[in-house]
């Protein structure tokens, strides 16, 4: 090869300063615009950086969301899973997990609402590929002590997750718009999480 | 390795066609793709040398539209 040639291009580095604005900018800019209303050269304007440099971390869109999508979902199932063990009594388990979800929820709220968003889209299935892991063996064994120990009720998986997390989330999205039902203000608090939580216990009983 | 970005009118798929056979035939490249959605044509190439100006001749020659999109 002619050494001119060689020398004449600049060397492409990665700058991990720049990449960490380009995730942040891109959770913003899906939440902002939707998966459809995002692209390549918006997001390169929005970091002020050019479209070239964004191509050094990304082959394209695509390969973007799944990245972002695989880093967010691995952080939040490795916060989900922190001091939690899956032969914990089931109250204890389940209120580890109430907790270390809202936590980590209101502590990263726009990663977990594009995490959310990025549920009912084709992205969804590669990146749970990727990123499940233990999580589902983990919780599934949860789920089976809790029930031989009669500790639980049997239930089918949806019914059970409806009533084990859906009122927590549906507290947690009340707090991102700010608001609950009939436009009332909302702030999550503990108080209100561990209320909920009783009644769910409650109701989850044999 | 090195990543080397382009701008390129490289659009239908015989033209992707066409450029693929001489990427995967270049002793030095790696892998390359183009991203087709982006309005540049964008080609991404990681190749084992800094082999730019020399991509963007083969390209050319096969009558494309390419050059370096700046940093």
């Amino acid at each position: 090869m002619n050494i001119h040639l060689y020398l004449s291009s600049k060397m492409r580095t990665r700058d991990n300063q720049k990449e960490l604005l380009v995730k942040q900018k891109a959770i913003e800019l899906f939440i902002r615009d939707g998966f459809d209303g995002f692209s390549m050269q918006k997001l390169a304007k929005a970091c002020d950086i050019s479209v070239g440099t964004l191509y050094i971390y990304y082959t394209n869109k695509d390969d973007l969301i799944l990245k972002i999508g695989i880093e967010e979902g691995q952080r939040m199932m490795e916060a989900t899973m922190k001091g939690f063990s899956p032969d914990m009594p089931f109250a204890e388990g389940l209120k580890k997990q109430w907790e270390n979800r809202s936590s980590y929820w209101i502590k990263n709220k726009e990663a977990s609402l594009f995490y959310e968003n990025l549920k009912h889209t084709p992205y969804a299935e590669p990146i749970l590929k990727e990123i499940s892991g233990n999580f589902r063996p983990i919780m599934k064994k949860f789920v089976e002590n809790a029930i031989a120990k009669k500790e639980l009720q049997y239930l089918s998986f949806e019914s059970y997750w409806c009533v084990a997390f859906g009122p927590l989330y549906t507290l947690l999205k009340f707090d991102i718009s700010g608001k609950s039902v009939g436009n009332k203000p909302y702030k999550f608090s503990k108080t209100t999480m561990y209320q909920t939580l009783e009644l769910v216990l409650k109701a989850l009983k044999p | 390795m090195h990543i080397l970005i382009f701008r390129t009118n490289i659009e239908t798929d015989d033209a992707h066609k066409e450029v693929g056979q001489l990427l995967n035939s270049h002793p030095l490249i790696i892998d390359w793709n183009i991203d087709k959605e982006d309005i540049d044509k964008v080609l991404r190439v990681q190749s084992t040398a800094n082999n730019s100006l020399e991509i963007i001749s083969t390209i050319n020659q096969a009558g494309f539209m390419c050059e370096e999109l700046p940093d």
